[in-house]
């Protein structure tokens, strides 16, 4: 694995200081890690914008993107590893759910919904990238193909994680993005990838453990075997 | 609420408010909980470098623009549908059987006609056949009715080749005209056979004719 032997000093570089999300415990976070409006106003804003997407109204769908454009195309980035592929799995959610409004049924919030479209539109790209890659034989098929972003605070930190990411087990990857990345609350999680709240919380778990030993600078003694 | 590191991991899993709170009560105390604590929440700061909501200005139209062409052509897939909706709601196996049959069907019928049309059947040289059974009746009901006519002037013919009186020598005049305009109409009738305006004109060239000739035989008797 080669995130294991990373040695990089980041507890030292990045504040510990504890922020809202850094101490996320359900269910104190909202979805979508802006404000905190009242669940009920969420909900009816929520079915108003499915109506209006099954309506047709093209500007339903403009405010569905103005609201959670940015954060779709950074899921699907950090998913598929570059901005073109995201682009296209978001243009390709939207087409999907302008295709398919008539048989959303309201068992799940409209976004979630759409989040999953999302989810399984990444896994798609991500599974018709193998195969193109198993024709050219090329065995770096499964990994994301990291691209160059906006530099952040901490670059050295960020394409560690995201060596680590690749690393991890899909579902692990998933959840880990959503939740830490995106700001999800688990039960939202659970509804886009069609699994339950306990199994996204485990997943988490598991998920930022292994991280912890991929990043920590090696100890004697540990080896791969510790990865779950 | 007392925890003790044991806590820790399922804390870290799916810990309470009052567990995470008295977790780090816990690790004011405890050096180890104190490290896992600082790295666990270490993780949820560093995922932030991986949230990157620059947007793309060109992104949206572009993506409106695949959602209005995907929208325009459900709405004519529905227009479609509506226009077969007196079909019954077949499956596509059946649709596709369907139309394999009536294709068979056609060309069993085509082939047909190809083998049963008449030996004598070949309309190149025959330039009637380009006329239709009505025109050929209308056609032999004028030539009936021109010697009908031609008949009625041979009987006037003496008074309007000599006109007495001043009104058959008008009648003379205006069956002239009438037969220079009756003549013209023929001729361009003959052009376009098909044309019910010019026959129309014809009829009514000939009718008026006939009702002059009709008048000198009337003067005659008189």
């Amino acid at each position: 694995m080669g995130a294991m032997g990373l040695a990089l000093p980041w507890k030292a570089r990045i504040s510990s200081a504890p922020r809202e999300r850094g101490t996320r415990v359900e269910p104190s976070e909202h979805f979508g890690g802006g404000a905190n409006p009242a669940a009920a106003d969420a909900t009816s804003e929520d079915a108003a914008l499915a109506a209006a997407c099954r309506s047709g109204d093209l500007r339903a769908y403009e405010r569905l993107y103005a609201m959670h454009g940015a954060k779709m195309k950074n899921l699907a980035r950090n998913v598929l590893g570059n901005s073109n592929d995201a682009e296209d799995a978001v243009q390709e959610t939207f087409l999907k759910v302008q295709r398919s409004i008539a048989s959303f049924r309201g068992q799940s919030s409209f976004v979630t919904w759409t989040y999953r479209i999302l989810m399984n539109t990444c896994y798609d790209a991500r599974r018709s990238r193998l195969r193109k890659k198993e024709i050219t034989n090329d065995d770096s098929a499964e990994t994301p193909r990291l691209e160059p972003r906006a530099p952040g605070a901490h670059p050295a930190l960020r394409m560690a994680l995201e060596r680590a990411l690749a690393s991890l087990t899909r579902h692990q990857r998933d959840v880990f993005l959503l939740y830490e990345v995106e700001g999800f609350r688990h039960a939202e999680i659970a509804g886009m990838l069609e699994i339950t709240e306990a199994a996204s919380k485990n997943t988490l778990f598991q998920a930022k453990k292994n991280l912890r030993l991929m990043l920590e600078p090696p100890r004697p003694g540990r080896g791969a075997a510790e990865i779950r | 609420m007392n925890v003790t590191c044991s806590d820790r991991d399922r804390i870290f899993e799916d810990g309470t408010a009052a567990e995470w709170a008295a977790l780090e009560t816990h690790a004011a105390t405890c050096a180890i909980c104190a490290k896992e604590l600082r790295a666990w929440k270490a993780l949820s700061v560093a995922a932030e470098e991986l949230r990157d909501y620059t947007a793309d200005p060109a992104f949206w139209p572009r993506m409106e623009r695949a959602l209005a062409e995907q929208a325009a052509r459900k709405a004519h897939r529905a227009r479609l549908r509506r226009w077969f909706s007196f079909l019954p709601e077949l499956s596509l196996g059946w649709q596709t059987t369907l139309a394999g049959a009536f294709a068979v069907i056609l060309a069993l019928s085509t082939g047909w006609v190809y083998l049963h049309r008449s030996p004598n059947g070949g309309s190149a040289g025959d330039p009637s056949l380009l006329k239709s059974k009505a025109l050929k009746e209308v056609e032999s009901a004028e030539i009936v009715y021109e010697r009908a006519i031609d008949k009625l002037a041979a009987e006037a013919k003496p008074q309007l080749d000599n006109p007495a009186t001043p009104l058959l020598a008008n009648y003379h005049e205006k069956v002239l005209v009438l037969d220079s305009a009756i003549d013209d109409l023929r001729a361009q009738a003959g052009l376009n056979p098909s044309n019910a305006q010019l026959r129309h004109q014809l009829l009514a060239m000939y009718q008026e004719k006939q009702h002059t000739l009709e008048e000198v035989l009337e003067a005659r008797q008189r």
